[in-house]
């Protein structure tokens, strides 16, 4: 490393707010992006032969890789034609030093809470039965962090849609004198997907309008806003954690998140298989 | 079972699907030859060094199934323990829930344990300790995908040392590693799951090429002691070869 760049890399380390307000003065981020700019996303799906269905997305340089398993299960007794969604997130220690290993922490059920959320309108639960009240699907939808460079909510929610889009389900049969469902290895049908939200991320950091934060970046954030839109231009779900804030301009932050989202709705829509 | 509040939950219990029994492949019978590889051929690898951006090295390894991530952060400063003159070495090694044919519960097994110990006691020779007094490194081992669990263990074991060589953490020299089953009366090097079950025993062995020292061997299962070491003979000439590999990516990610 030249004697330059290791002293902005210690002045980084030092002084973030510092180094970042430096970089939004020259109207650049440290990454060379502008404000409103987004990171490169590429995803690749089926993979992972273990898995019904399996998706690796990259968000620039956080990594995220989803399979899903489906199983089956007795339905719950008060919604005997429905089936279930288990959507998890990990954050492992090895994706980020800010991670221990264990049980999830705050943030990983914090993201999948949230994903929990947004996914649930994107397959009909009873599109899953097998036979009503006796055997259904149970999907579930598992992420894991491989590399934590920030907006992994955006990457983990395009990861499990492309998972979801990507998986078969064998034909199962439930027979009514055993009692026993039995799948066969020939017939293999995709899910009914609904709905293929998408998600966009902000972050306000003094006043100005930062697009798909880095982790160095997320933590000096006053506020974050996440867009989630359908296939249709639709809302889903808009999330604001933190304070409010006017960016410059006549109108609202949170009217103009929306528009840039919808702007970039067709493009990642795009890259989903 | 209590209710695992930090995760979402599914159902109380479910089961993976059941195929109907006249559909499933044909297994392996005695005297069968191995299907497509030669006995003593091991799975292609795919080595890339440095692909996790927040750790201090890291290595992704993939041969043919098998798919694992590896990250290593430290030396850092060891936290809640007495003074040791020699640094920890701390292995954890975690199966993400799609990993095997059957489905992971994230609950901790003793299976993710033992694999995390075999890779420790493949690494520990290797690297100098003695230099870091009051230090730990952690190694933190995800696999993605797995097709047989000596085949993880060895991939394991490689793709930490490389992950340690790209942390600049100084080392006696590279680890690499083979697994090798008996079958019948054969040697099978780098076993899939599959052809590990019709095997007698199975052996992983860790060495460090370079220095032309074994670090780890690890038997299970029953194995003649000629056998033995026909299994480690073959898998020395491998890990020779492996050895190469490990270094060539290391050389071109440093040129990047």
């Amino acid at each position: 490393m030249s004697d330059a760049a290791l002293k902005a890399s210690i002045f980084q380390r030092l002084h973030p707010r510092a180094y970042l307000e430096r970089f939004i003065a020259e109207n650049f981020r440290p990454d060379g992006r502008p404000f409103d700019t987004w990171r490169d996303v590429s995803v690749n799906v089926g993979s992972i032969s273990t898995a019904d269905g399996s998706a690796l997305v990259r968000l620039g340089e956080t990594t995220i890789v989803c399979g899903v398993k489906a199983e089956i299960s007795e339905p719950e007794l008060d919604t005997p034609e429905e089936g279930f969604l288990v959507p998890n997130i990990d954050l492992p220690a090895l994706c980020s030093p800010r991670f221990k290993p264990g049980p999830p922490g705050d943030e990983a059920q914090v993201l999948s809470d949230r994903l929990n959320e947004v996914l649930s309108s994107t397959i009909s639960l009873s599109s899953l039965v097998i036979h009503p009240s006796k055997a259904v699907w149970v999907i579930y939808i598992d992420a894991t962090c491989i590399n934590y460079d920030g907006n992994v909510f955006d990457a983990a929610l395009i990861a499990m849609v492309a998972a979801l889009r990507n998986t078969m389900l064998p034909k199962a049969t439930y027979n009514v004198e055993t009692g026993q469902t039995s799948c066969t290895r020939t017939i293999a049908i995709p899910l009914q997907i609904l709905k293929t939200p998408v998600s966009m991320t902000f972050g306000v950091f003094d006043a100005t309008l930062l697009a798909d934060p880095t982790a160095f970046e997320e933590p000096l954030l006053d506020t974050t806003i996440s867009i989630v839109v359908d296939q249709k231009d639709d809302l889903v779900s808009v999330t604001q954690l933190g304070p409010g804030v006017d960016v410059s301009g006549t109108e609202s932050t949170l009217s103009t998140c929306i528009s840039a989202a919808k702007a970039r709705r067709g493009y990642l829509a795009e890259q989903i298989p | 079972m209590a209710l695992d509040r930090r995760r979402i939950n599914g159902p109380e219990e479910s089961s993976p699907p059941v195929f109907d029994s006249d559909e499933a492949a044909p297994g392996w019978r005695p005297g069968d030859a191995r299907k497509k590889r030669a006995p003593a051929d091991i799975r292609p690898i795919f080595l890339q060094p440095g692909l996790i951006s927040q750790a201090n090295g890291s290595a992704y390894i993939e041969t043919e199934k098998t798919k694992i991530a590896c990250a290593v952060y430290g030396p850092r400063q060891s936290k809640n323990t007495s003074y040791s003159e020699m640094g920890r070495l701390n292995v954890e090694v975690k199966f993400t829930p799609f990993s095997c044919t059957r489905r992971r519960a994230p609950m901790r097994d003793a299976e993710d344990r033992s694999i995390a110990v075999a890779i420790h006691q493949a690494l520990v020779a290797s690297v100098r300790l003695e230099l870091l007094p009051k230090s730990t490194i952690d190694i933190f081992i995800t696999i993605i995908e797995s097709d047989g669990l000596d085949g993880c263990v060895a991939a394991g074991s490689v793709a930490a040392s490389t992950a340690l060589a790209d942390a600049g953490i100084e080392l006696f020299g590279l680890v690499t590693s083979c697994a090798a089953s008996v079958v019948g009366n054969d040697v099978w090097l780098d076993p899939t799951e599959e052809e590990a079950q019709f095997a007698s025993g199975t052996l992983v062995l860790s060495c460090l090429p370079a220095l032309r020292k074994i670090t780890s061997v690890w038997q299970t299962g029953q194995m003649k002691v000629a056998d033995a070491l026909r299994c480690m003979e073959a898998c020395q000439e491998r890990c020779t070869e492996t050895h190469s590999v490990v270094a060539q990516a290391l050389l071109e990610n440093a040129k990047i």
